[in-house]
């Protein structure tokens, strides 16, 4: 059974985000990540081969920057990775990285491929659902759950009301929901091991991807810019008699707040 | 008249068969010791062949003052008893035979006299006035914490029968001589009067016999000793002179450089120092490692006592396959059970977790058993090896490696609570005397954002010169070390050092004594010299030097707790109370447990971040103690005793107001 999991660094979500003179998020000196949704599906991985056997593969799109997200995956149990690093990738695009992804894991033919259903910045939620199409494979979003019978995956769907357990024929792609697993605390001999486990640095020329499809010139939605969420503005205290506090209110909600 | 003395051996014609029997006791001896002396051997190396003159002075004084010991009144002074009359009994023994081996002439005129008939005398009596104390604790169970098994109680009757046969030996000797001297030996002469009317065939038989009898069990004494607890008479000095010459809480640190690194903390019981096990052997169980051990006093699993004692009974268990069975030909079983961690074995899992590391056992124990690092090292295997720890300290240490904060709170803003104040950093300051380092607590707690913001003010006050490193400090590291996390440790102080080197600092004070710990005695491990001091020694400082004026707060009296790593960490008791005795004008009402006997809040060790599912809750204790003091006001000089004792007070639905010492100055020095 070989496991691939698509892996993101991302910024802590703690952290406190400025945008520099052209607009864009400054990510100099900010606290780097393994993508929380990614480690959800990360630790599924691991748990799924240590029950079955087999192997678990991180890839990444990006560049060595994002080293620690993939050691921290290796860290958990992982046990080997493949980052598509070049410098004609938009990063920013999901489109091209779903072509990148596809285009690597076509040549790794995993059974399962994971990742997080959303990444914990930019929260698109496409890439993942994309390179399931371009693969032509099966995909459940959103899972909280992944049980295997022989060549078939029993998963958990969270809906928005309730749970649907889906059936599907291997090989498939799912997108990890918190709930999937719980992720581990790597112990310090994992952390040593994991710096001695191959990560594979590749560039388009080494998948055969042409770099026009991949490019700024293939996004099909572009950003205009980025604003920072309004500081929040202190409360209202609305005073008097209880009766008439109420009442005001709730006038208050009705024309000010407009939520009645 | 005649020179005072008495005649050797009289009536014991073949007395030189004792030295026979001493060759055998001699034997006796010295296989037992060597038996001891294999099994902590087969502890993991410790250099502790330094300072032998300090070593040994240090250990003279602590045996000869039984200074640890009497530091318990009620069974120190027992104690003593027993320790200095053996002591004199053994000096009189050893003159005796001196005179008669070598024909040295010591036991005449007044010497003998005052000193080897009544001095003995009375030594001997003292003695058997502390033997009969230690019985009758036992027997009617004085102390709870005490356990008794029929070995001690074995051991106490026969030194009892062993001194009691010696008076009567005497007693003996004194009818039968007719001694002139007799009533210099007052005991002895008690003992007389009951043989007297004896015939003197009856009488020497009796003395025969006796003699022999009290020769046979003083021999039997010393054949075993070392067989049994009683080994402690040899033990405790030689712990009192491998002890730590380090500052407390030393822990041993790892280089997480070193490339042939495959293992950390501590698994099996031999991975432990042969110093640790020296520990073991020295326990006596008596118990007061428990006396103010808060994990054992709120109803937890964990006993300080049991821990070290199962350490030693391990080690027996273990010694004696590891030493007499070669390893191929070790049965299942038994490689089984050399397999097995001290966890499980010697502290279960629960236990583990529960010491806050209040460092009161260590400062108890009468041995000078270290106990609270020898559960950290087995806390740094569970963590850093197996990744086994409490499930909700797995955040904080996610929080400490992503942020640099046990919350997880964005780095960036660790110098927002300076926003409406004017705190220079070291880049704006650079040549500043001494670098405030506020603490995670200080910089983003919003109680301890209160302390801060006093401190603040007083250096101000005062004209100190000081800068903080601003959003380049990150946590101290103490917690995740004293968790186990020692890996994060390390990165969290490698950090610091450098960005401190880096600044150029020399002088650090801290608020918080868990900072000054990690700064003042973990960060020199890894090249960190800095001077650090806590914020109670330099507001103390300022008022002594009268750069802070004597205020007077609202408060009549307060009640100040001790934090332990201020406390029996660091020694520091008077400061604290001088910064609120003179510079806040505060009349202080201690509480029962205070300075070196102080209770912990509950929050060391890295309990500040872990839940208290089993006992009482530490921290309401500490609240109802300082309750009861009825102060206006309960001051401590730690975030985490804030924050925890905040909680208790408010547990017992109590408005004492909880503060840090800083506040109360300030608030004496401002209003």
């Amino acid at each position: 059974m070989k496991i691939a999991v698509c892996v993101k660094q991302t910024i802590d979500t703690e952290a406190v985000i400025t945008l520099d003179a052209d607009g864009q998020v400054v990510t100099d000196g900010a606290a780097l990540i393994i993508d929380p949704y990614a480690e959800f599906a990360v630790e599924k991985a691991v748990q799924l081969k240590e029950a079955n056997g087999g192997e678990v593969v991180v890839v990444t799109v990006g560049t060595q920057d994002d080293v620690p997200a993939i050691r921290h995956a290796l860290s958990m149990g992982a046990d080997r990775a493949i980052l598509i690093e070049d410098a004609n990738i938009d990063t920013t695009n999901p489109l091209a990285k779903a072509r990148i992804l596809a285009a690597v894991l076509e040549a790794e033919q995993p059974d399962i491929i994971m990742g997080g259903y959303k990444s914990g910045d930019t929260g698109q939620a496409q890439t993942l659902p994309r390179v399931a199409a371009i693969m032509g494979i099966p995909q459940v979003g959103w899972i909280t759950g992944l049980e295997l019978e022989g060549e078939t995956a029993l998963v958990d769907h969270e809906l928005d009301d309730g749970v649907e357990r889906v059936s599907v024929a291997l090989p498939a792609l799912f997108t990890a929901q918190q709930g999937l697993a719980e992720p581990r605390y790597p112990t310090v001999r994992d952390i040593m091991q994991s710096k001695k486990k191959p990560i594979d640095t590749k560039d388009l020329a080494a998948i055969g991807i042409d770099p026009s499809l991949v490019g700024p010139a293939a996004a099909q939605v572009v950003v205009k810019s980025y604003a920072l969420k309004p500081e929040r503005e202190g409360g209202r205290i609305v005073e008097g008699d209880v009766p008439d506090a109420v009442a005001e209110t709730a006038g208050l909600l009705a024309s000010e707040a407009k939520v009645l | 008249m005649q020179e005072a003395t008495r005649e050797l051996y009289w009536n014991i014609p073949s007395h030189w068969f004792m030295y026979v029997l001493f060759v055998g006791v001699v034997v006796c001896f010295a296989i037992f010791f060597y038996r001891r002396y294999r099994l902590w051997k087969l502890g993991a190396p410790e250099e502790l062949s330094d300072h032998k003159s300090e070593r040994f002075f240090g250990a003279f004084k602590e045996v000869f003052t039984q200074k640890r010991v009497v530091r318990k009144k009620s069974s120190g002074i027992m104690h003593l008893f027993i320790f200095w009359g053996m002591l004199f009994l053994l000096v009189a023994t050893t003159l005796v035979a001196l005179q008669d081996h070598f024909g040295i002439p010591i036991l005449y005129g007044d010497f003998y006299l005052y000193f080897i008939s009544l001095g003995i005398d009375l030594a001997g009596l003292v003695c058997i006035v502390g033997v009969i104390i230690a019985l009758v604790r036992r027997a009617a169970k004085i102390n709870s914490n005490l356990e008794t098994n029929t070995a001690d109680i074995v051991w106490l009757a026969l030194l009892l029968v062993i001194l009691l046969s010696g008076f009567a030996t005497e007693g003996l000797r004194i009818v039968g001589t007719n001694d002139p001297w007799a009533i210099w030996s007052p005991v002895g002469y008690v003992f007389a009067l009951m043989f007297s009317g004896m015939s003197p065939e009856a009488l020497s038989l009796t003395h025969q016999i006796i003699w022999w009898g009290h020769l046979v069990l003083a021999f039997a004494f010393l054949a075993f000793f070392t067989y049994s607890k009683m080994a402690h008479v040899l033990f405790i000095p030689g712990n009192y002179y491998y002890r730590s010459l380090k500052p407390a809480g030393t822990l041993e640190p790892i280089d997480f450089e070193d490339e042939e690194l495959e293992t950390m903390g501590v698994r099996t019981l031999e991975e432990y120092t042969w110093k640790d096990l020296l520990d073991a052997q020295a326990c006596i169980k008596c118990g007061r490692c428990q006396e103010n051990c808060p994990a054992y006093l709120s109803g937890k699993e964990l006993s300080p006592m049991r821990f070290i004692q199962n350490m030693a009974a391990q080690n027996l268990e273990r010694g004696k396959i590891l030493l007499k069975v070669p390893e191929d030909a070790r049965t299942e079983e038994q490689q089984t059970l050399l397999e097995e961690g001290v966890v499980g074995t010697v502290i279960s899992e629960e236990a583990l977790w529960q010491c806050t590391t209040c460092r009161s056992c260590s400062e108890e124990c009468p041995a000078r058993v270290v106990h609270p690092e020898k559960d950290i090292k087995a806390r740094t295997y569970q963590v850093c090896m197996e990744s086994a720890f409490p499930p909700e300290a797995q955040q904080t240490f996610r929080n400490l490696e992503t942020n640099g904060n046990p919350w997880g709170i964005g780095w960036q803003k660790r110098t927002e609570w300076t926003k409406d104040l004017d705190v220079p950093t070291i880049e704006e300051n650079p040549n500043a005397e001494y670098l405030y380092w506020p603490g995670c607590s200080g910089a983003y707690d919003a109680r301890s954002r209160k302390v801060s913001t006093a401190f603040v003010q007083l250096m101000k006050q005062a004209g100190v010169d000081f800068a903080i490193l601003g959003n380049a400090e990150k946590c101290c590291g103490d917690s995740a070390r004293r968790l186990g996390n020692e890996y994060v440790y390390y990165m969290l102080a490698q950090e610091n050092i450098e960005t401190l080197k880096q600044a150029g600092v020399k002088k650090i004070v801290t608020q918080c004594p868990h900072c000054l710990q990690a700064l003042s005695v973990d960060y020199p491990q890894m090249g960190g010299n800095f001077e650090v001091l806590h914020h109670s020694e330099l507001l103390a400082q300022l008022i002594a030097e009268g750069k802070l004026k004597a205020g007077s707060c609202e408060y009549a009296q307060v009640t100040y707790h001790d934090s332990c790593y201020l406390g029996r960490y660091h020694g520091q008791y008077d400061a604290p109370r001088n910064v609120l005795k003179q510079g806040a004008g505060a009349q202080l009402v201690e509480m029962e447990r205070n300075e070196s006997k102080s209770f912990c809040c509950g929050a060391g060790g890295g309990h500040m971040w872990l839940e208290e599912p089993q006992g009482t809750k530490i921290n309401d204790m500490r609240a109802e103690q300082a309750l009861q003091t009825k102060a206006d006001a309960l001051v401590t000089a730690c975030p985490f005793c804030l924050t925890m004792l905040t909680d208790g007070v408010a547990a017992h639905d109590s408005q004492m107001p909880v503060k840090d010492l800083a506040e109360v100055l300030a608030e004496a020095q401002f209003e």
